[in-house]
């Protein structure tokens, strides 16, 4: 294997990661472009995703990696995996926006933050006191399909995990320039009474980014299930710090930007970790997100979403 | 009618009454000394060592709270990774004091040798370097050394929005502890350090009972009590209220928000590091998982069950969660171990609530946050209010004797503008909001700045007293160039300013506000504040004076009202408070913008006058207005902006008389009509 | 058309409207005069229902509205045209039009108000791909009123819509407001701009701190003695 063969390979394994993490990203970036709210929440929103995908997959008869599919059948049972995981998903989400933090809009200062970490700590929880602390082997129905030599290899998981997360970005980019809900969505995030006037109904709006938002978190933890083929409690946090860092990179509130910072941070913790050591992935990235914050505190394609006015 | 209920009431009643015959003042006292008696006997008392430990722990616990209560508490800087300077300061004295680093020993080591700060190892081959830091010198050192890190991590993000510093303190949280596992001829990686050595006073050793612990523990909650009040009733406290309330404001009142902002950051992780100092030397060990996100966590919940900013109620809180945590949670899985047994119930056999302590504080978190975010125990006021005597021994009208000049006479060299501004030029997005605008204010005239509204009169304001730099152009104060300066500097050059919708703090005291006002003229910084050194309290004092003073202006619209909150004073005395805050600043000048807006003609006329005085007094004033009988009461000369332009410049009767003027106001047909 | 009976509105214990009375005829213009912070920029949020009155209530067509939600009104033809404009920055002069038909479903009749857009203001047309936020104060107004426009109001509300603008400028749109109404829409004009919002409107309402002191038909405000001293008068002389 040349050095470059690595690099290649490390950057396959870079854009399967940082499509996760840009999916994890959007939800994140679209609730701040709304209502300028942090929210800690949406990264165990991913998690328990994970796991709401793994029932639904063991449900439709799937067990570890055992039951091998090809064609339609697998084409099927991943559709109704990833449909029926985004809808149970996002509707958690709309159930924490309306529970913990509609009666807060408009409090000011940090309350809402504090209230999302909190709900973040008990969704953690109840996981971790319901199912157990234990990594669970994630039902796999995709056939090992390879690409490639010795050196470089392209994996079926891979392409999956592109195919998927390409398909639903251009969905919500449609979904945001194109349909009225999307335009009700960017005028809200522009002007909020402005939109009020014009009849846009912000709660509804806020409401359907949240369930948008959430959804791709689920579609994110189904995919993360599909290509490292286990889920646990934790994975919210670690992949949560660095959604996080893609979405300040990107610029928060920045949809496209989200995309792009995701596949930057996942880019950075392939090739990082192979340059220098895995154990500071984590340092890297934090260095990364000081170093933004410090140079572009827009992000990297931000507007102006830093200063208090 | 008598109800059953009536009698049980009563001697509940009579139990409490000669409690209640105290003054509050009193009843606070008795509590705050049965409670330091309870905390002092307690481990006589309960001999129990589980029970000691556990209590020596909460202590570590609440000094954390306490600290990052002036952090998120006092100045509203969410941290999330506090836990990390506990880390840093453990380690600190971890690594100073134990086996860890065991250098080979060479002549370098013999003045710290002499210090007493290393000893000299020989034995079995063995020659060597053995680190033996003091615990009360490590203590005070590993506050610094936090101190530091938290001003190099807090330092990118405060010039931003608040939510960038909770993430960014996240990731440094999460970072501290990777750095620790990872850096193992330092730290000892995952296992840990061992062997930490146990403080000792007085040729005593701490050992490793809890008592002593227990006791430093409780010494530091007092110190961190003492401290955090001190502040809050200073300069420094009454600034991170500011900062809180309106951040913009706050710099406009010469509060420099960056420094303020480093310093709660920096006190926070100083306190953070000391209490690391304490808790690894109870311990004797350290390892990365005792410092992760959840203990960030916990000391959050902590100040949010408490009450941000609440001293007293931060420190019940993280009694309240210790002991639910050590002790009420384990007695009630024992409890249903039983019932389980009876009922033959296996779940109920094995439940093991303590497990479920994060749950409960997920929930707290949200329960308190939702219905009530101001804690258990509410913050209280932080500024003593004056007494009857104090507000009743000043003259409640006069306004003559208050002399505002800040500029000797003599001082003033001829022909020198007090405020000069030359070719101002600012665009916003395509519109160019002031455009080319050159204009003096003459020392001890008022000039009054007029226009439509839109006509950039509030931007011009803006650039002046450095809310917004412009993008080209000179702004001179007394011939001093100031342009560009950020506003709490133009403030301290004799800028003072209001703002056209108010911009109090409106949860502060009408007294509070116009403190704030003086800051950027007062020194006391958090040592003083502490130590109530002379020269502070001294300060203290003359600032209330000042106060006072300042309020006499406007007779007795405000100095009845002096602890009253901002927010419940009526609309024209909160435009007259934020008239008297921007005077306590000692300006040279003072911009106001629409004073009268929202003013009835009575209330107008009043300000009018009080405006008027105020030169009278020796002040320059610069105001933007609407109503044109005062403008033309008032003004030495007017300034009409149209379009970010200055279209005239003159007398009232010159500029009525021009034609643009007429134009710019009444529109071209209704003025040649 | 619209009422406001005994109306009190708060900003949090700010009392801002006190206990005040409108009415405005079908056909109409109405001006609503008054300092800064009087009280009119809170009288067209009360009207759009973005603050809800304390006490008192408003009528729309008859119909007590003071808990009908905002998108409801607009649905019931209420347009604002807002201080400041507000347009939508980082949206194109195109998507701000169509914001304002956001509650209407009727594609053809959403073309058809495009088009009387387009030929009430030209230079709209000419720029509807740039982003709102570049464009000109006085493009932007235009934009603005073409948005209200394209909810097909039956009310429109306009607060100071001569705010930065250049005279010139400020004439053509009291025109465009004539004109608007001409075609049937009511309006209500909050204005800075005393003489030129009454020079064009049929009747007028004066509020000071919260109340209304001075109301009557254009013609009797334009001679009143004190509104001449106050917003008139001395700019005259």
């Amino acid at each position: 294997m040349t050095f470059q063969d690595v690099l290649i390979q490390q950057v396959i394994n870079g854009v399967s990661l940082g499509a996760i993490y840009s999916l994890l990203a959007l939800g994140f970036t679209m609730v701040y472009g709304i209502i300028e709210l942090i929210n800690f929440a949406h990264f165990n929103v991913f998690m328990v995703g994970s796991f709401i995908a793994m029932y639904i997959l063991q449900a439709l008869g799937l067990n570890g990696q055992n039951v091998i599919l090809t064609g339609f059948s697998l084409v099927g049972v991943l559709v109704v995996a990833l449909v029926g995981t985004m809808l149970l998903s996002g509707a958690l989400g709309v159930l924490i926006e309306r529970t913990a933090l509609r009666p807060l809009r408009g409090v000011p200062g940090t309350a809402a933050m504090i209230t999302t970490i909190g709900v973040s700590y008990i969704l953690f929880n109840i996981v971790l006191l319901t199912i157990g602390a234990d990594a669970f082997n994630f039902p796999n129905p995709m056939p090992t399909v390879r690409w490639g030599e010795a050196g470089v290899v392209l994996q079926l998981r891979e392409v999956l995990v592109w195919v998927v997360a390409f398909l639903l970005m251009a969905c919500l980019n449609y979904f945001v320039r194109r349909t009225k809900m999307g335009k009700a969505m960017q005028a809200t995030a522009q002007d909020q009474e402005a939109a009020r006037m014009m009849g846009v109904e912000v709660d509804r709006v806020v409401m359907i980014t949240f369930f948008l938002g959430s959804a791709l978190a689920g579609a994110a933890g189904l995919i993360f299930g599909l290509y490292y083929n286990y889920t646990n409690f934790a994975i919210g946090y670690t992949a949560g710090l660095r959604a996080f860092t893609a979405a300040v990179l990107g610029g928060i509130g920045n949809i496209p930007g989200a995309m792009l910072g995701g596949i930057i941070i996942g880019l950075i913790e392939s090739l990082g970790g192979q340059l220098l050591e895995v154990r500071w992935t984590d340092v890297i990235i934090f260095s990364v997100l000081v170093l933004v914050l410090v140079f572009r505190p827009t992000g990297l394609f931000g507007r102006a979403t830093a200063a208090r006015s | 009618m008598v109800s059953p209920g009536t009698r049980t009431w009563s001697i509940g009643e009579a139990l409490a009454a000669p409690f209640r015959r105290l003054s509050s003042d009193q009843q606070r006292w008795l509590i705050l000394t049965l409670v330091v008696i309870g905390a002092l006997v307690f481990p006589l008392i309960d001999r129990n060592e589980g029970d000691i430990d556990a209590a020596a722990n909460a202590t570590a616990f609440a000094v954390l709270a306490l600290g990052l209560n002036i952090v998120v508490g006092l100045a509203g800087l969410l941290d999330l990774g506090y836990a990390a300077f506990f880390a840093i300061g453990a380690y600190f004295y971890g690594v100073t004091s134990s086996w860890q680093l065991h250098p080979e020993w060479s002549s370098f080591w013999e003045p710290f040798q002499w210090l007493g700060v290393v000893a000299h190892y020989q034995a079995m081959g063995e020659n060597v370097v053995h680190f033996t830091l003091s615990f009360w010198i490590a203590m005070p050192l590993a506050a610094l050394v936090a101190a530091f890190f938290g001003v190099l991590f807090g330092a990118p993000t405060l010039r931003l929005r608040g939510d960038y510093l909770a993430i960014v303190t996240l990731g440094f949280g999460e970072i501290v502890p990777i750095v620790v596992r990872n850096w193992p001829t330092l730290t000892n990686g995952a296992m840990g350090l061992n062997g930490v050595q146990a403080p000792s006073l007085f040729g005593y050793s701490f050992g490793v009972t809890s008592s002593p612990y227990y006791y430093l523990g409780v010494a530091l909650i007092a110190f961190l009590i003492f401290v955090s009040s001190r502040l809050k009733e200073s300069r420094v406290g009454r600034a991170w209220m500011a900062i809180r309330e309106d951040e913009i404001a706050a710099g406009a009142m010469g509060v420099n928000r960056v420094k303020l902002k480093l310093l709660a950051f920096a006190i926070g992780a100083g306190f953070a590091g000391a209490t690391g100092t304490f808790y690894v030397a109870k311990l004797q060990t350290a390892t990365p998982d005792m410092f992760m996100f959840p203990v960030s966590v916990m000391i959050l919940v902590m100040i949010v069950l408490g009450g941000m900013g609440s001293v007293y109620g931060v420190v019940l809180a993280a009694v309240i969660l210790q002991l639910l945590q050590s002790w009420f949670l384990q007695d009630l899985s024992g409890w249903l171990h039983v019932l389980g047994r009876a009922v033959g119930n296996d779940w109920m056999q094995q439940i093991d609530l303590t497990q479920s302590i994060e749950l409960i504080f997920g929930i707290i978190l949200v329960l308190m946050m939702l219905y009530r975010r101001q804690g258990l125990i509410p913050a209280t006021r932080a500024t003593k209010a004056l007494t009857l005597e104090q507000q009743t021994a000043l003259p409640s009208r006069g306004t003559i004797d208050v002399d505002l000049r800040v500029v000797a006479p003599g001082e003033l060299k001829p022909g020198t503008a007090m405020l000069e501004v030359e070719k101002l030029l600012k665009t916003f997005g395509g519109i160019t909001a002031v455009k080319d605008v050159d204009l003096r204010v003459e020392p001890g005239s008022i000039v009054a700045l007029i226009g439509p509204n839109g006509s950039g009169k509030t931007t011009l304001f803006n650039l002046i007293t450095g809310m917004n730099a412009p993008d080209r152009g000179r702004i001179s104060l007394l011939g001093e160039d100031i342009t560009g300066l950020p506003s709490h500097l133009i403030v301290e050059r004799g800028i003072a300013r209001t703002f056209q919708n108010l911009r109090l703090f409106s949860n502060m005291t009408v007294l509070e506000n116009i403190l704030v006002g003086q800051h950027s003229h007062t020194k006391t910084g958090a040592v003083g504040a502490v130590l109530h050194t002379h020269a502070m309290l001294a300060e203290e004092r003359e600032t209330r004076e000042h106060a006072l003073e300042i309020l006499s202006i406007f007779g007795n619209r405000l100095m009845p009202r002096l602890n009253q909150v901002a927010k419940e004073l009526s609309y024209a005395n909160r435009r007259r408070l934020e008239i008297a805050r921007a005077l306590a600043s000692r300006p040279k000048i003072l911009l106001l913008d629409e004073p009268t807006a929202g003013m009835n003609p009575a209330e107008t006329i009043e300000l009018a006058h009080q405006i008027k005085s105020l030169r009278g007094m020796g002040l320059t004033v610069f105001l933007i207005e609407h109503k044109l009988n005062v403008v033309n009461e008032l003004a030495d000369k007017i300034l009409v902006l149209d379009h970010g332009e200055k279209i005239a410049e003159g007398t009232a009767e010159q500029v009525h008389a021009k034609p643009e003027v007429l134009e710019a106001y009444l529109g071209r047909k209704v003025a040649h009509a | 058309m619209l009422e406001f009976h005994d109306v009190d509105t708060y900003y949090g214990e700010l009392h801002v409207l006190k206990r005040v009375n409108y009415d405005i005829k079908q056909g109409e213009i109405v001006c609503l005069l008054g300092g800064n912070a009087s009280g009119k920029s809170t009288t067209m949020k009360t009207v759009l229902g973005l603050v809800k009155p304390r006490a008192g209530t408003v009528v729309y067509e008859g119909e007590p509205i003071n808990n009908m939600p905002t998108a409801e009104r607009v649905r019931r033809g209420i347009a604002p045209v807002p201080e400041a404009r507000r347009l939508f920055p980082r949206m194109s002069v195109l998507e701000n039009l169509e914001m304002g038909a956001f509650t209407r479903n009727d594609s053809n009749g959403i073309a058809e108000d495009l088009e009387r857009v387009y030929q009430l203001f030209p230079r709209v047309k000419e720029r509807l791909k740039q982003q709102a936020g570049t464009l000109s104060g006085g493009e932007q107004q235009m934009v603005a009123i073409g948005r209200a426009l394209m909810a097909r109001p039956r009310l429109l509300c306009m607060d100071e819509p001569s705010m930065g603008l250049s005279p010139a400028f400020v004439e053509q749109v009291f025109e465009i407001i004539q004109s608007i109404n001409k075609q049937g829409t009511t309006i209500f004009v909050v204005e800075q701009n005393a003489s030129m919002a009454l020079s064009i409107a049929h009747r007028g309402f004066v509020l000071q701190t919260g109340e209304v002191v001075l109301s009557g038909t254009a013609k009797s405000l334009l001679e009143n003695e004190m509104l001449k001293k106050t917003y008139l008068g001395e700019m005259e002389h």
